[in-house]
């Protein structure tokens, strides 16, 4: 059997974003432990006093300053360009926060301040665009998350019966409904303290530079357990409240992932690989899709690929490599290889 | 049956509500109210004076802290439920010198931009029954010393004797509570409407 030629083949370096996604995740990880300590040199540094310093301390000075050392002359001013995490942070001249720190505080004092509002500007046209790309590409718990997920998936060879429940997905609407409710009656932002990213990111500066962890890291200790023992990405499927405004607002994205059924053989690695236990087997991304790409990396035909379109394509049914629809179509397959319609 | 199906729907929204409201309720017992000392936990410099308003509009993204460069700003991390993750200051254990980058890098209106002299986080207040000067166990002066406003905030009440005084100009940074050498700490940082209720006098 020969296989028929095809003028859809998906761009070579999309089975590549996988890695890229990964490089990204553990740079802005690496970036989160690296700032405090960054903050801890300042410090040392507005102190003048190398001398009076601890060895311990005296060797984060020491790292941190051959560190920075090309890039800036005063590092007691010129490093309060490079702040925060990914829940509010500055970059130079640029701050961004998340659109769910914006609407839990809009939400908590029931005003409109503008400066900060704007903040989130730029992450919200890129949700947008590439809907919910922050859940894959840049989130510090989805780090944590994946390898725990990971650890789950060893375990799970190894023999150990661990819960792979499934919920509703639109349970985590609910969450962030009762959020924002929570927020408006109680005059807080309720969810910094439990949207994963915002206390992963939080949990490291306090670990780092204040001196210990806060309660902030027991909460994600239960998140993780919850994750190896209940549901695989159970948090961000079900309860996450970012993820929700992030499928949200980026209903309508332009970037999606779609299937190429001409070259599908319904193997189903797909399935298995989407941490977001979608269906791209049966064409159901939807709004819920992080374009993580890890789908478009595991195909062994290369049948997936990105395309640019508000919506998706829908249902295109079995496979064409695959054996349903050969037993579906033995009379025609026998005659003439046109992979058509169904 | 209609019955029925109306019990299902409302045990079944009630099981959502339940199972939707447990990551908040998680976080918010993991953090159980505690009283909060207003002597040592000041806001960080132009914070919002209504507290309540100062909790809905921070947060909590520690940006004030990682800018601070004594590390003065802590974060309520145990005490109070609402007010968890938002900053303090302790200065019993370090006071603010007052460098304004808090303030600037402040994404939300909880900490604003305000000029140094008009920075409201309390007043200082001397317990003159147990000041070293005051009570006549020798001079000491470190409070005047340390102070960054100078004379305008607190001075000496004659040159000659190290009695000092708290002026008006004073904007309750801290730092003479950090440097105060007595264990019991005689110069307190109050809200400044609560100033004189204690034996003391703003002249």
């Amino acid at each position: 059997m020969n296989k028929p030629t095809h003028k859809s083949k998906p761009f070579f370096l999309w089975k590549h974003l996988n890695k890229l996604r990964w490089i990204s995740l553990s740079v802005i990880f690496a970036m989160l432990i690296l700032i405090p300590f960054l903050h801890v040199y300042q410090t040392y540094v507005a102190a003048h006093g190398y001398d009076l310093l601890a060895p311990s301390e005296k060797r984060v000075y020491d790292v941190m300053e051959s560190l920075t050392e090309p890039f800036v002359a005063d590092p007691e001013k010129q490093l309060d360009g490079l702040k925060g995490n990914t829940w509010s942070g500055t970059f130079g001249s640029l701050q961004m926060s998340d659109p769910l720190a914006v609407l839990g505080q809009t939400a908590g004092s029931l005003k409109f301040y503008w400066p900060f509002i704007l903040t989130a500007l730029i992450p919200f046209i890129l949700t947008a665009l590439f809907g919910r790309f922050y859940c894959g590409w840049i989130c510090p718990a989805t780090f944590l998350y994946e390898l725990n997920s990971n650890l789950g998936m060893l375990l799970r060879k190894s023999g150990l019966k661990i819960g792979n429940k499934h919920f509703d997905k639109r349970l985590k609407y609910i969450v962030l409904a009762i959020g924002l409710v929570i927020a408006m009656i109680s005059g807080s932002v309720v969810f910094a303290s439990m949207y994963p990213p915002a206390v992963v990111g939080r949990e490291i500066y306090y670990a780092i530079a204040l001196g210990g962890f806060g309660t902030g890291a027991v909460y994600f200790l239960l998140t993780m357990l919850f994750e190896l023992l209940v549901a695989r990405r159970g948090f961000c499927r079900y309860l996450c409240p970012g993820g929700a405004l992030y499928s949200l607002i980026g209903h309508f994205r332009i970037f999606r992932i779609k299937r190429i059924v001409e070259e599908c053989t319904d193997c189903a690695k797909c399935n298995v690989v989407c941490e977001f236990g979608l269906d791209p087997l049966r064409d159901k991304f939807g709004q819920e899709c992080n374009n993580c790409t890890a789908c478009i990396a595991v195909c062994p035909t290369d049948a997936m690929t990105f395309y640019i379109s508000p919506k998706d394509i829908g249902a295109q049914g079995p496979g064409h490599l695959g054996p349903k629809y050969r037993r579906q179509h033995r009379s025609e397959y026998q005659n003439d290889q046109h992979g058509g319609d169904i | 049956m209609s019955r029925r199906n109306a019990l299902k729907t409302l045990v079944s929204s009630a099981v959502l509500l339940a199972a939707g409201s447990t990551p908040f309720a998680v976080s918010y017992l993991l953090n159980p109210k505690q009283k909060i000392d207003p002597k040592k936990h000041l806001r960080p410099p132009g914070a919002i004076k209504d507290d309540h308003a100062f909790v809905a509009a921070c947060i909590g993204c520690g940006l004030c802290g990682e800018v601070c460069p004594p590390k003065c700003i802590k974060f309520h991390q145990r005490e109070g439920a609402g007010q968890v993750n938002t900053p303090y200051i302790n200065p019993e254990e370090k006071g603010c010198i007052l460098c304004n980058k808090c303030m600037e890098v402040c994404p939300t209106e909880s900490l604003t931009v305000v000029e140094r002299k008009n920075i409201d986080m309390g007043i200082a207040q001397i317990d003159r029954t147990a000041c070293y000067p005051w009570v006549d166990r020798g001079i000491c002066g470190a409070c005047v010393a340390a102070c960054p406003l100078g004379e305008r905030a607190i001075k000496f009440k004659h040159w000659h004797q190290y009695q000092p005084v708290v002026q008006k100009a004073c904007v309750g940074c801290g730092l003479c509570v950090e440097v105060c050498p007595h264990p019991s700490l005689p110069i307190r940082v109050v809200e400044r409407a609560s100033g004189s209720i204690t034996r003391h006098t703003v002249s």
